[in-house]
């Protein structure tokens, strides 16, 4: 078996059809995993009593064990609970109308939650005490702090952490091969099998995969620099 | 899909998958090892800026952090005995723990080579001027000054990085590792009893990675006990400075952010 230079280039094109599933797949799960991730840190933050526990439970429990054990427990376990559900209540959605895609979601958002609780966490405390005090002081209330004070600011710190989280999720979303979505890796599988061209084909979801992560870093890095203009020092 | 639901399947499940919890411990420390060696070729050309090396190791570093854990198997499993057929290896016959280990080894390496220039930066200037007023050789100031300050400094990142290792290995199935994870499938298909079996597997994940943190902890409390307390601030994030950045890098997680 000789590698195959110009068959990584025909299993490029086939595999560049499967790109809309991995960045919609990583854009749902990072946007999702976003505002639980909001919601968690938050209720971490300010103690909030019964949610501050169930908040560091789930960040506990998502960030110890393996991403591929939380796809097959939502893609075994939520069937079970929907039908249950839907038996005793007597509804008429079944869990067979979930599309294989929608466990994906589901699962993805929810590691990514934990993941990005840690995120919002650290950006918010790399931002001064004074900075909410001084809101306070000039008579906001504590949404309109975090809103207007607190948020900006500590998105700017939480920049190179939120851009490795969204790569750390690029790079999970190969794992929905488990529940037969076809993203890039499923499909460089397919196309891999098909032509017995294995290498090559993987060759070609690396660098698909590769020149994604590097948007993604270069884009973060223009928008840090943007985003941090105010944080400069010297005098002009 | 599958039998209803019972309690008692979580616990007969436990002792079957410890089991293989072998490999995949077997996994974690080949990998640890390649990773800290490859780590160690990749970090140094860096700090040290050797013109060619520089950008090659820069190249590996952009490849292994930019592409997925799961291709990077594939690829070293399909792609090394191809590659090494031309130069006189034959690798048909290997064992394919060998491609598993070589190829999160590689990965980790990725990751601990920025670890080691991270930690070894944060370590203050003035020590290795120090060192050199003092006589020593670059090698002695590194291997004496340097390296025993900035491991306590690096231990929080490769605490994250163990971690993150040891959650990576459950994609050693798809190549016909039987560890813990293809274990677990081989069981659910088995019993039909999914939830179950994935339950336990979370929990033995979860006891490994909460040990392996907790331990680590006591390490760095352990390594760095030569260090003034310092007063836990609130600390603004401009990291350039040198007072804070030794501090505020144990509080990034440099490396692997989410995933797998």
């Amino acid at each position: 078996m000789q590698l195959d230079i110009s068959f990584i280039w025909t299993a490029f094109r086939q595999i560049l059809g499967a790109i809309p599933t991995t960045l919609s797949i990583t854009a749902v799960s990072v946007l999702v995993g976003f505002l639980i991730g909001a919601v968690t840190a938050l209720a971490r933050l300010y103690r909030v009593p019964v949610l501050s526990q169930v908040s560091s439970a789930y960040v506990t429990f998502i960030r110890g064990t393996p991403m591929l054990t939380h796809l097959l427990l939502i893609y075994f376990g939520l069937p079970m609970i929907i039908d249950g559900l839907a038996g005793h209540f007597g509804w008429s959605f079944r869990s067979a109308s979930i599309p294989m895609i929608g466990f994906a979601y589901i699962s993805f958002s929810i590691t990514a939650g934990a993941y990005m609780s840690e995120v919002v966490r650290a950006g918010l405390l790399a931002v001064d005490k004074g900075q909410t005090e001084a809101a306070h002081s000039v008579g906001m209330t504590t949404p309109q702090a975090l809103r207007r004070i607190l948020f900006p600011q500590a998105l700017a710190a939480a920049l190179p952490n939120l851009s490795n989280s969204v790569i750390g999720m690029l790079h999970g979303s190969t794992l929905a091969f488990a529940v037969s979505v076809v993203d890039i890796n499923a499909k460089a599988q397919i196309v891999a099998s098909t032509n017995w061209k294995f290498f090559e084909a993987y060759l070609a979801a690396a660098l698909i995969f590769w020149g994604l992560t590097v948007l993604i870093e270069r884009s973060s890095a223009w928008i840090e620099k943007r985003i941090g203009a105010y944080n400069r020092g010297g005098v002009a | 899909m599958g039998a209803s639901f019972d309690i008692g399947y979580v616990f007969s499940f436990l002792p079957k998958l410890l089991d293989t919890l072998g490999v995949t411990l077997l996994i974690v420390a080949g990998s640890l090892l390649t990773g800290i060696v490859a780590g160690f070729l990749v970090a140094l050309p860096r700090m040290y800026k050797i013109p060619v090396l520089r950008a090659l190791s820069g190249v590996y570093l952009s490849f292994f952090r930019g592409t997925p854990i799961l291709i990077q198997l594939f690829l070293f499993y399909y792609g090394l005995p191809e590659l090494l057929k031309p130069l006189g290896f034959d690798l048909s016959r290997a064992p394919v723990m060998l491609f598993v280990i070589l190829a999160y080894g590689l990965h980790t390496g990725a990751y601990a080579a920025e670890m080691i220039r991270a930690s070894v930066e944060a370590v203050d200037r003035g020590q290795v001027e120090a060192a050199y007023a003092a006589g020593m050789t670059p090698y002695q100031a590194l291997s004496r000054i340097v390296l025993p300050q900035a491991l306590g400094i690096a231990v929080p990142v490769f605490s994250n990085l163990v971690i993150a290792l040891l959650k990576d290995t459950s994609l050693a199935f798809t190549l016909g590792v039987m560890e813990m994870t293809g274990k677990a499938q081989t069981l659910g298909t088995l019993t039909q009893h999914f939830v179950e079996t994935y339950i336990a597997l979370a929990l033995i994940y979860l006891v490994i990675s909460f040990t392996l943190e907790k331990v680590l902890l006591a390490a760095e409390r352990r390594l760095n006990r030569h260090e003034a307390r310092e007063e836990r601030v609130v600390r603004r994030f401009a990291l350039g400075k040198r007072g804070s950045y030794r501090a505020a890098l144990a509080d990034i997680e440099t490396g692997k952010g989410g995933g797998i």
